[in-house]
């Protein structure tokens, strides 16, 4: 207590409102003394009355820290709600692994669980999650870079097989090389004159004759060996055998359930005795009474393979509606070609997972499961002499395959569309690849290069077609309605072949140079011949 | 149409201005106003002026306005006419004057000519009177213009006036010789003459008497001045009585100096002395020639002026006149045999043509045409014609020379290796001895498998649309939020509390008393909070909207497409590109728009319009080739010269890697090897080859 106290205060009787100078006084000397008191206590007296204090309270900061911090919760509470977390419990625990928190914690449900994520998220920013997965996602594409080839070991009988061909391709080889030197012996002009002759016959094709194939589109057609049957392949499931010219049908394949993608020829099927013998029937009696004759003894061999979306390939014969044989494992993936090797020993099949098989038809068995596309592989073709595949895929890429070593000799890189068709050239050395860019391009395996793209159509490009006997000209099948003639070294349009009504699907040259055979989804395959007066 | 005002006839048309626009557009504006008059300034065109406008308010009434303002301009322009006129000369003085920058003295004569000439036209007649008092035109020049002006303008031009006064004389004083280069007119208008020129009894005629300039006599001069023009007139008397006696060759007038050659040739000065002259020796061919053509040239003449004419006393010695020659003309004779050989020559055309002619028609009959045509684009390079022993891809699994020696068995054989191996691989021995049975296995390769050039990096996902429903409950639930945070924030204090909302309908309700109390000034305040909440309101919407900027890159961000996973191409062929310009505009412009690069190749009988960009600039460029353009409507020549209608084809139209051109440009190409050329550069040659058979195969290949 101080002296101050000793003052007396006059009591009015009066309410007072003035000044509190003096109240307030009383007040502070009260409040010093007892601070004074405080000092007296812990330690020595040294200021006498007066006592300084530079220690006080910042209200207002404290205030302003505190209303700062709460903005800030706010703020992030407001971000929190703006968040997108998924309602997907599953990638709800998949984000916390990722953040390195606890998935699930004691008693949490999907919900808090959401919601313990999206404070999370509110307090590590949304990009959390994304800059994880990038970072992810690079690291797997690092490895996958640096993955390279490589190459594991197949079945014993893939060494047999490879080996079989090698002794097939080699001499044919050695005789195709030989003829193709002795047809340059020939004087340039006799060359000349044989092209042109042929491409004027090209120049001058037109319809035929027209036929509705099936209920449903054709998706495919090729013409035998012997350039007397024809195959198509509908979407109804149903593969049919036509002559040619007369365009009679002489067999129908059933055992598809559902579209056939393609169907094609053994290379040595030629047509057999009781078809000849159906024809003449017809021919004969124009009722079409006739009675069927199967007493075919050679054509119980397998002279057709078809393939269809179900993954289902089957093997046929002359005599039966009903497959032979059936390859299988391709289910439930989509098998896009079939092609037998030129020996007619081999099939391969391009399938939608990915890859190509080969298939030894002796054992029926599967000798080779290529990958290497990294998209569906789609279409596939034999060089000439039986050395060489070619694939092309989904992925816009073509390989080149040595069967014999096994080895991808050639990258076809060019083409920015599903690559749809590939042909080799008779002269063996040259293919062409037809893609959904619209183009269809010219390959040197010589010069292992692209030697030329064609411009063809406005639309995809379904199938591509070498002539068969010397190459003197290319055929296209194209989504634009159209099929086209190109001559060969120049590539300048022979003949536009317009009539479908819609997309062309497949097209084929014959053998003998006589017929062009075209299919469509208009459910029609027509002819094509030269009209020469 | 182009009329140019002046400020100050600006300013006075300003109110009739003001009056047009309100008439036009119903309203004043004061920025258009500004725009008005500063358009009538810069004297732009009509065209140029309606655009101006029209940032301020629509095209229509912009042109409507700009034919007011015009006619405006044009009344007050044909009212104050002779002032026009005054002013034209002088401009066309100023622009003589910048043209020659070259010498300086000239310049200074120039300028003060320019002076001159304008204190003529000021004055009006009235020559270099520099008092406004003694001015009576002065009235009349500025009378067109702004009355108030007037006085103004009066005592600008005496200033001037003095000022030019002083400055010529600073200038005579300077230099006393200065050259008579001004008028005559002015000269013989001065009020003190110079005596000696009657003394002088044949003044040359082209020596134009130095021009004084003094002020008239009327006006009063100081003492300083008045001596300063007795020195002037002496010294100019001075320079008379030298130009008089003195030579010829001291006259630094318009002609050069003549020549004058003694008997041997050599030049001489006036006194007989012999005069060095300073050589300038060319060194081209084409100037040596030139300088001795000159030289002659000179000689010529100086023979000439060495004879004085006989009426000598009228002749300038000085001017050159070139003596009276004719050229003599050569008879021309053909070379015998011309005309027969021209003759044989069309002859031999004619009969060539027809040869041509049928046998066309016998191939279009035989079908050997196309195939000649064939033959004739005949690009065809030649079969790589050699033909290897091996294919490289079979030698893998054969045995080479030193690994057939090495597994050679013991027999009689007395070939090396290398033979065996040639005769096994193109000989006749069996090929299949030579396999090497080690190469083969039973290893299946795994390549790398490579991304697709088509795919993306990164998986591209579907923008996910709510129903209306959905989209509504989120709003709601987002405002709810929104709000139950504000509320927090005020529980909190975060936050002032709002204000009450008032309007006119809860106004008795939110403050009773005080409304009752005084309602006109309540009223007042909630009409002003009505105000401000609208206002907020409104300049909300504005800042939220997209600037002129900002929309344009909106719509050219929905015109550009990503063309990094692909190139759409078109190939088109025209006809005949090569009259309508009309097209060929709209085919450049549409593309540069779409942001498609591409080129456009005229040749005779084939143009090639090829353009890239992405698949809706594709889409929007093939609706222009094939609909929009009328192409059949204009007609073109074929080959044979009859008139057929234009068309357009679509070539091809595809995707590829990447762009082959840039903008979109026009290259006019004679020759069809040129135009394969050119695109043989970009590596597109197959456009070109594609275009160009389809246009010579003609309907052949094309029809349907």
């Amino acid at each position: 207590m101080s002296d101050d106290e000793d003052i007396p205060v006059k009591k009015s009787k009066q309410i007072h409102y003035g000044s509190l100078e003096e109240q307030e006084k009383a007040r502070l000397a009260a409040l010093a003394a007892a601070a004074k008191e405080g000092v007296e206590e812990t330690g020595g007296q040294d200021l006498g009355d007066i006592q300084i204090s530079s220690e006080y309270m910042e209200l207002e900061e404290e205030m302003s820290r505190d209303k700062k911090a709460l903005l800030e919760e706010f703020e992030r509470r407001r971000k929190a709600r703006q968040l997108n977390v998924s309602t997907d419990d599953d990638e709800v625990r998949r984000s916390l692994r990722q953040l390195g928190e606890p998935v699930c914690l004691f008693g949490e449900g999907p919900a808090e669980r959401r919601v313990r994520l999206r404070d999370l998220l509110s307090y590590l920013g949304e990009d959390a999650i994304h800059k994880k997965l990038e970072e992810e996602e690079a690291r797997i594409e690092r490895d996958r870079g640096r993955e390279g080839t490589w190459y594991h070991e197949g079945p014993p009988e893939l060494r047999d097989a490879r080996l079989w061909i090698a002794r097939y391709s080699l001499p044919r080889a050695k005789r195709r090389l030989n003829k193709a030197r002795e047809e340059l012996k020939l004087a340039g002009s006799v060359r000349a004159a044989a092209k042109q002759e042929s491409q004027r016959r090209a120049s001058a094709i037109s319809t035929y004759c027209s036929q509705v194939g099936d209920s449903r589109p054709i998706s495919f057609c090729r013409f035998s060996g012997d350039s007397k049957m024809l195959i198509t392949s509908s979407w109804s499931g149903l593969s049919k055998i036509w002559s040619v010219p007369e365009c009679t049908p002489l067999q129908v394949l059933k055992g598809h359930t559902c579209n056939v993608s393609a169907a094609t020829f053994h290379p040595a099927a030629t047509i057999p005795d009781h078809f000849l013998e159906k024809i003449n029937a017809v021919k004969d009696s124009e009722e079409g009474q006739l009675a069927m004759d199967t007493s075919g003894d050679s054509t119980s061999v397998c002279s057709m393979a078809s393939c269809a979306y179900d993954g289902t390939v089957h093997l046929w014969n002359f005599v039966s509606e009903a497959p032979i044989a059936s390859l299988p494992g391709h289910s439930p993936s989509r098998v896009a070609r079939a092609e037998f090797h030129p020996s007619g020993r081999f099939l391969a099949t391009t399938v939608f997972d990915h890859s190509w098989r080969l298939w030894d038809l002796e054992t029926a068995k599967e000798v080779l499961h290529q990958e290497g596309h990294a998209k569906p592989v789609y279409s596939v073709a034999f060089q000439g002499d039986g050395s060489l595949a070619a694939t092309g895929g989904m992925d816009a890429f073509g390989r080149v395959w040595d069967i014999r070593t096994g080895r991808c000799v050639m990258f076809l890189e060019g083409h920015l569309g599903p690559v749809q068709g590939i042909d080799w050239a008779p002269a063996g050395h040259q293919l062409a690849t037809a893609a959904a860019d619209n183009q269809a391009k010219i390959w040197d395996l010589r010069r292992r290069a692209p030697l030329y793209s064609i411009p063809s159509h406005t639309h995809l490009l379904s199938d591509i077609r070498y002539q068969r006997s010397h190459g003197h000209f290319l055929l296209t099948a194209s989504y634009d309605k159209s099929a086209k003639l190109w001559s060969n070294p120049a590539w300048h349009p022979l003949r536009t072949l317009s009539g479908h009504d819609n997309k062309v699907m497949s097209a084929d040259i014959s053998a003998d140079n006589k017929y062009i055979v075209t299919c469509s989804y208009d459910r029609t395959f027509k002819l094509w011949a030269p009209e020469l007066s | 149409m182009a009329l140019q005002l002046s400020r100050r006839e600006v300013d006075e048309l300003r109110s009739s201005l003001d009056r047009a626009i309100y008439r036009t557009i119903g309203k004043s504006d004061n920025s258009l106003l500004s725009t008005v008059s500063s358009c009538l300034t810069n004297g732009y065109e009509r065209r140029k002026f309606i655009d101006k406008i029209s940032s301020h308010i629509d095209p229509k009434k912009a042109s409507k306005l700009t034919d007011k303002v015009l006619a405006l301009a044009q009344e007050l322009v044909t009212s104050s006419k002779p002032q026009k006129r005054k002013h034209e000369p002088s401009d066309r003085d100023r622009d003589i004057k910048k043209t020659r920058h070259d010498d300086r003295e000239k310049h200074e004569e120039e300028k003060r000519h320019d002076r001159e000439e304008k204190e003529k036209k000021l004055g009006n007649g009235v020559e270099a009177l520099p008092l406004p008092s003694i001015m009576p035109d002065g009235e009349t020049v500025g009378s067109k213009m702004s009355v108030l002006s007037a006085d103004r303008i009066k005592l600008m031009m005496a200033n001037a006036q003095k000022e030019i006064e002083e400055r010529k004389r600073a200038l005579i004083a300077m230099k006393g010789d200065h050259k008579p280069g001004v008028n005559v007119a002015v000269a013989a208008a001065q009020q003190i003459k110079v005596q000696m020129q009657q003394n002088n009894a044949i003044p040359p005629p082209s020596v134009i008497k130095p021009v004084l300039y003094s002020k008239p006599a009327a006006v009063p001069v100081s003492q300083e001045e008045l001596e300063k023009q007795r020195k002037i007139a002496e010294l100019q008397a001075r320079i008379q009585r030298k130009l008089a006696g003195g030579a010829l060759s001291s006259a630094g007038g318009s002609g050069p100096a003549p020549l004058i050659l003694d008997t041997e040739g050599r030049t001489i000065d006036t006194t007989g002395k012999r005069v060095q002259l300073t050589h300038v020796a060319p060194t081209l061919k084409a100037n040596i020639r030139a300088k001795r053509r000159e030289e002659f040239r000179a000689q010529l003449s100086g023979q000439v002026s060495s004879e004085p004419p006989a009426d000598a006393g009228w002749m300038d010695s000085r001017v050159q006149l070139k003596p009276p020659t004719r050229t003599k003309r050569a008879l021309r004779f053909h070379e015998p045999g011309k005309f027969r050989q021209m003759a044989e020559r069309l002859r031999m055309k004619a009969q060539l043509e027809k040869l041509q002619n049928e046998i066309s028609q016998i191939a279009r009959k035989t079908g050997i045409s196309s195939a000649t045509k064939l033959a004739l684009l005949a690009a065809d390079t030649p079969d790589s014609d050699r033909v290897p022993d091996i294919e490289w891809w079979d030698s893998v699994i054969l045995m080479t020379a030193d690994e057939r020696e090495c597994k050679r068995k013991p027999d009689t054989d007395t070939r090396t290796g290398e033979q065996r191996v040639d005769a096994c691989n193109t000989g006749d021995d069996d090929i299949i001895d030579n396999l090497n049975e080690d190469a083969i296995t039973n290893l299946v390769e795994h390549p790398q498998q490579l991304r697709p050039p088509t795919e993306a990096l990164k998986p591209t996902y579907m923008p996910v649309f709510l129903t209306k429903k959905e989209r509504k409950k989120l709003r709601r639930q987002s405002r709810r939020e929104a709000w139950k945070e504000e509320q927090e924030k005020v529980r909190l204090g975060l936050e002032a509390p709002p204000e009450p909302k008032l309007r006119i309908s809860n106004l008795m309700r939110a403050l009773g008393t005080e409304a009752v109390q005084d309602p006109t000034a309540i009223e007042a305040k909630v009409r002003e909070q009505i105000a401000k909440r609208q206002k907020t309101h409104l300049e909300a919407n504005k800042a939220r909207a997209l600037t002129k900027e900002q929309k344009r890159e909106k719509v050219d961000r929905k015109i550009r497409e990503d063309t990094s996973m692909g190139v759409h191409v078109s190939v088109y062929r025209v006809k005949d590109l090569f009259e309508s310009a009309s097209a060929k505009f709209k085919v450049e412009v549409n593309a540069q728009q779409l942001h498609m690069t591409g080129c456009v190749v005229l040749h005779r009988g084939c143009c090639v319009v090829v353009v890239e960009g992405g698949p809706k600039q594709r889409a929007k460029y093939k609706r222009l080739m094939l609909h929009r353009i009328k192409w059949e409507e204009d007609m073109v020549k074929d080959t044979e010269g009859n008139e057929v209608a234009n068309s357009c084809q679509l070539v091809w139209e595809g995707v590829t890697k990447q762009r082959s051109f840039g903008e979109i440009k026009f290259k006019v190409l004679p020759t069809e090897k040129q135009a394969r050329e050119l695109f043989q550069k970009h590596g597109v040659e197959h456009y070109w080859d594609l275009a160009y058979s389809g246009a010579v195969l003609g309907s052949g290949v094309d029809d349907v």
